[in-house]
């Protein structure tokens, strides 16, 4: 019982070990070579392994000494063959250098298209990077305005809460663009921005207009708001702007200068959420 | 114009769902036709048939599956725009994200979070690109002058209202 559960287990592992290798070189040499040997070969290989399988399971001595007896021979002939038929594929497929010209194109115009996408996606996720994460961003700053005037209790009692704000509508009907205009005045970089608010009022909308101006660096301001009190003692105009010239660079910091809400196109109400121009 | 004057987020949903619908049908269709024109027997006719058997087969269920995910996008993003009380480019990306999530939930928690992934990166590009378009768009005007100082007239101060008339920039 033992010697034929022993010749069983040595049958099942040849079998697997052959028939895998049998089964697996001729279908891939084969395919490719084409040959009109392959189905017969294939065919043979299977009724094979069907045979063969339920005798060894089965762990009759004799045929497994047949099956062994067989197969071998088999192998070699398969090997040989395949063997062959390697040796003739590897001879014949010498690249040609026209063929390596043309493959060292292709995979050049692939390497442009590849860099190509990963610049364009990179450009994208830093443009959307820094709109999102950046403060000196219109959406950042749209935000922060949005929170002071939500906050705010004169809006609070025009709008009711909670107000709610949007910007310029696109076509498709998507108002997340607020618009906004920048521009540089002595040196320091002004945005303006407008949007619009509505709350639980009905027929209310307002449009807020801001303007932020960046802030210079540190010791600057010191300096500047001691000269801004001196200035306002003096000054008489109603254009009581105080602008002081800075050498030093900027800081990428915004502060506010003045936000106010614009009831009604036809300017019936405004109110002052932040004044500080002056 | 009127149809502006109401609140888009409703609405927008339908349109959204419809758009994606129509994308996925006429894209589906065009891909398919191709495809079954290739895998079919020789013969015009077969081929046509081929393809005509594949466009009727394939292309409303690419087109459905579009519209299911333009609808939800478009839903979580309207819910978003009514909970946070303001747009932004913010609501789109979370919406893609919970978007991809929500369709990858048959395929367990990890599936989900992968395609959650995907479906923000998605939308950032998307958002982005939308940016830059809008943003290259307007530049094409000519940018605002440098202004005038504005009237410190008291409480009841105004921005000139000529500045902003065209030279506006989108962001």
């Amino acid at each position: 019982m033992i010697c034929t559960f022993l010749r069983a287990v040595r049958c099942t592992e040849k079998l697997h070990r052959s028939s895998g290798k049998r089964l697996f070189l001729p279908q891939l040499m084969l395919n490719k070579a084409g040959l009109q040997t392959e189905p017969n070969l294939r065919w043979r290989l299977q009724e094979q392994r069907k045979m063969v399988r339920p005798k060894c399971i089965l762990g009759v001595t004799q045929k497994n000494i047949w099956t062994q007896g067989q197969s071998p021979p088999r192998a070699e002939e398969d090997s040989g063959k395949q063997v062959s038929v390697h040796r003739s594929q590897s001879g014949e497929t010498v690249i040609s250098t026209s063929q390596k010209v043309k493959e060292a194109g292709r995979d050049f115009t692939y390497l442009i298209v590849v860099l190509v996408g990963i610049t364009i996606t990179g450009g994208l996720f830093y443009t959307i990077f820094r709109e999102l994460f950046s403060s000196s961003s219109p959406n950042k700053i749209y935000g922060k305005a949005l929170e002071k005037c939500r906050s705010h209790p004169e809006v609070i009692s025009v709008f009711g809460e909670p107000v709610k704000g949007y910007g310029e509508a696109t076509r498709r009907g998507r108002r997340q663009h607020v618009s906004f205009v920048e521009y540089v005045k002595d040196g320091l970089k002004h945005m303006r921005v407008k949007f619009y608010i509505q709350g639980p009022e009905p027929g209310k909308q307002g449009t807020v207009h801001l303007e932020v101006k960046e802030v210079r660096a540190r010791q600057e301001a010191v300096a500047r708001s001691s000269e801004l009190r001196a200035h306002r003692g003096q000054s008489d105009a109603s254009y009581g702007f105080v602008f002081l010239f800075s050498q030093n660079p900027e800081s990428g910091e915004y502060e506010f200068r003045y936000i106010f809400v614009e009831l009604e196109p036809y300017s019936r109400r405004t109110i002052i959420v932040e004044d500080n121009r002056s | 114009m009127e149809e502006y004057a109401r609140e888009p987020c409703p609405w927008r949903i339908v349109d959204d769902c419809g758009g994606a619908f129509t994308m996925g049908t006429i894209g589906g269709g065009i891909f398919q036709a191709l495809k079954g024109f290739r895998n079919s027997p020789v013969g015009v006719n077969h081929r046509l048939r081929g393809s005509l058997t594949a466009v009727k087969t394939r292309a409303p269920q690419l087109g459905g599956s579009f519209a299911v995910w333009g609808g939800l996008f478009s839903m979580i993003d309207c819910s978003m725009v009514q909970v946070r009380g303001k747009e932004d480019p913010w609501n789109p990306i979370t919406s893609g994200a919970l978007t991809g999530a929500i369709l990858a939930a048959r395929n367990g928690p990890v599936a989900m979070a992968g395609s959650a992934v995907m479906g923000g990166v998605l939308l950032a590009l998307i958002e982005g690109a939308g940016i830059l378009l809008t943003r290259f768009a307007s530049a094409q005007f000519p940018s605002g002058p440098v202004f005038a100082e504005d009237a410190a007239q008291g409480p009841v101060a105004q921005l000139p209202p000529s500045p902003f008339g065209d030279h506006r920039q989108y962001q």
